[in-house]
């Protein structure tokens, strides 16, 4: 018999039905424990590394990446990546090892030149499909992708308790993730990046000692339910029972203020320029005084205290608030309208000026 | 039943409710020229003028389309035959290039004779007994009167006049190109940017004028509205030495939850430390004719949704929502503001 076109558009017709059936029967294994064929682990890793590099051309590398916050991206790599991707301290677990595909050991992959700093932002941020390599629980927050892939590039020359120092704090090595919700395990578990002292482990974690309680509270259920952007803080926040938001609160609020670690001063003129902005506000940019509300002993306990708050700190939540990229308490949002007219010489001025202040 | 035609038992047409139906739309469109925000019921001198010079275009206009019907009946239904050319030739010449240049140069002699009125500027050279500064910014108006010797009093969103006084304005710009249009008044001058314009009004009667923003100037345009308020001059005079002096209410219970919100950041309120300048002056808000720049009521409801939720209500404000603040705190502050009277 001779094969027509008639009967090649019969067979095309049926095709996909044909498919589909296949796939109905159930025979096609979707177990994880047989592997992929090599042409199929081979085409999905090229498909991956094609998009990767392609997708990192646009990101803008900053110059040099960011040391302010690489205690909490450490910390954050050991309570959600390490379980899967292995850290200095302890190997992968067991279970991580049987996914498909299996998540590679991050010391090795780092060791070499395989990836470049963009397209580790590039996979922080965006995660991978068909993987199980999640995005970052928020789009919004660059600085802190890039925190983590400053600490991944630090990670290759550390040792264990060079990685557990900088994971969980010097004084509370081997601490783990809390099984028994109580606020002593809790105080513990913020201490790693907040410090013992509630003064912070780099610049990028904010002072909390002496903060406002009712400000610290509305931020927790904020960062819990996702109004407040952050992929750190809002897996802190799940991580802790929210009936203990408000003791958590009361406890950094009456927290006795230490002395700044270091404190670089900033410039007298910058300083300067900082002070009458906070003061007098730039009436005709429409950008009032921040003291109205910021510098008033009875203000509304919503409003935080910045004085004396860290100068990293301070300027990338005003960046965040210029960018509408930042909420937190009922009234956070009031910020967004003085913020967006602050032009970015003003935002380092007004950082610079609240970090040199004494706090009230 | 439909309103137009009607037909009675007999099938016969009924003509009465059409002829209604045009009296209603007529008279309908008649109060258009009376009321608040009307050119054409003066209460200025030179709403006058111009009110005058309108109706004399007016009557103008109807003789000249008489007088063209008139030729145009004449010639289609009377004189059928041919016109010789020479009457042609003449009739363009009368009707087509004299009698337009008489007409224009008449009317245009008039239009002239009226700029002084209109706009005095000889008037505006020695500093006047009373100017008016006013600054229009999204979407709201700032005010400030500079009586001779006297400190400058800033109020918002409501201008009060003594009635037969001349008064000049200083119009200026915060951002966009507005316009300031007291239709009862006077005619409408531009507000620029980087430019003070310089317009003077003699209100001839008293009472409560409408004056809308007229220049697009951002999504709350239609929303920008200042009250007029012309006022007998013993009443006026009154009325600045008052609005010069804190609220009696200003110390009142209210004024820390204003305080501690942070409001005086934008706002200010005399006699109290609040001494912001970015958003309207609220030292005597309470007794203003309308609240939100002409939009809303003056009462405590208004203050609580303003406070609540500003951009519901204009789109595009400046100042941020405070609907996070508990309800009693809001209403706490709306009564404070409405007892700044």
């Amino acid at each position: 018999m001779h094969i027509r076109w008639k009967h090649v558009a019969i067979a095309l017709a049926i095709l996909p039905f044909a498919a589909v059936f296949a796939v109905w029967t159930g025979l096609f294994n979707v177990g994880a424990a047989s592997g992929h064929w090599k042409i199929t682990d081979w085409f999905l890793h090229f498909a991956m590394q094609s998009s990767v590099r392609t997708y990192a051309l646009p990101v803008e590398v900053p110059e040099p990446l960011p040391r302010e916050g690489l205690a909490a991206a450490a910390g954050h790599f050991e309570t959600g990546c390490a379980v899967c991707h292995s850290s200095p301290d302890v190997p992968r677990d067991a279970w991580a090892r049987q996914m498909l595909p299996e998540p590679p050991a991050l010391s090795d992959v780092l060791a070499s030149d395989k990836w470049t700093d963009a397209e580790l932002f590039r996979i922080v941020k965006h995660g991978v499909r068909f993987t199980g390599m999640p995005a970052w629980p928020t789009q919004d927050r660059d600085d802190e992708i890039w925190a983590m892939v400053a600490f991944l590039r630090e990670m290759p020359d550390l040792d264990a308790k060079a990685y557990r120092d900088l994971a969980y704090g010097p004084s509370s090595a081997n601490a783990v993730a809390p099984a028994v919700n109580d606020l002593e395990t809790l105080v513990a578990d913020c201490a790693r990046c907040h410090g013992e002292d509630g003064m912070g482990r780099g610049d990028a974690v904010p002072v909390l000692a002496g903060q406002q309680r009712t400000y610290l509270e509305e931020s927790l259920v904020a960062y819990a339910a996702n109004r407040r952007e952050s992929g750190v803080m809002t897996q802190a926040a799940l991580d802790a029972d929210a009936d203990l938001f408000a003791d958590l609160a009361a406890y950094y609020a009456d927290l006795p203020r230490a002395d700044m670690e270091t404190r670089t001063a900033p410039g007298a003129e910058l300083v300067e320029r900082g002070r009458a902005i906070a003061m007098e506000g730039l009436p005709d940019d429409d950008i009032p005084s921040c003291d109205s509300c910021h510098a008033r002993l009875d203000r509304n306990p919503a409003y935080p205290a910045i004085d004396g708050q860290k100068h990293h700190y301070l300027q990338t939540q005003l960046e965040l608030f210029a960018e509408e990229k930042r909420g937190g308490t009922s009234l956070a949002e009031t910020m967004h309208e003085f913020s967006r007219h602050l032009k970015p010489e003003d935002i380092e001025a007004l950082a610079a000026y609240y970090s040199t202040l004494e706090p009230q | 039943m439909s309103i137009g035609v009607a037909s009675d038992a007999r099938g016969r047409r009924e003509r009465r409710p059409l002829k209604q139906l045009f009296l209603i739309a007529f008279a309908v469109l008649l109060s258009g020229c009376a009321g608040v925000q009307s050119a054409l019921d003066p209460a200025g001198t030179e709403a006058e003028a111009v009110a005058t010079l309108f109706w004399v275009m007016v009557a103008g206009g109807t003789l000249i389309w008489i007088a063209v019907m008139g030729g145009f009946y004449y010639a289609t239904r009377i004189k059928r035959e041919p016109h010789s050319e020479r009457a042609a030739g003449r009739l363009i010449l009368w009707g087509g290039a004299v009698f337009p240049v008489v007409v224009l140069t008449l009317l245009l002699a008039y239009g002239l004779s009226l700029m002084p009125k209109l706009r005095p500027w000889t008037a505006v050279a020695e500093e006047p007994a009373l100017r008016i500064e006013v600054t229009g910014e999204q979407f709201w108006w700032r005010v400030t009167y500079h009586r001779a010797g006297e400190d400058p009093v800033v109020a918002a969103n409501e201008i009060r006049l003594p009635v037969g006084e001349r008064v000049v304005f200083t119009l200026k710009s915060a951002d966009v190109v507005h316009s300031f249009w007291i239709p009862s008044l006077g005619g409408k001058m531009d507000m620029i940017p980087g430019r003070d314009n310089t317009l003077t009004l003699e209100a001839t009667r008293t009472g409560i004028y409408r004056s809308p923003c007229a220049e697009f100037c951002g999504s709350s345009h239609a929303l920008m509205v200042f009250s007029t308020v012309v006022m007998e001059p013993d009443a006026f005079d009154d009325w600045l030495a008052r609005e010069a002096r804190p609220s009696p209410g200003a110390k009142a219970d209210g004024l820390d939850a204003f305080l501690r919100n942070g409001c005086q950041a934008c706002h200010a309120i005399t006699g109290t430390e609040a001494n912001g300048v970015i958003g309207p002056d609220l030292s005597h808000v309470g007794s203003r004719d309308t609240l939100g720049a002409g939009i809303l009521q003056n009462e405590i409801d208004s203050y609580v949704a303003l406070i609540r939720r500003p951009d519901v209500i204009k789109p595009g404000i400046r100042m941020p929502g405070f609907h996070g603040l508990p309800d009693e705190e809001i209403e706490t502050i709306a009564r404070y503001l409405k007892g700044l009277e």
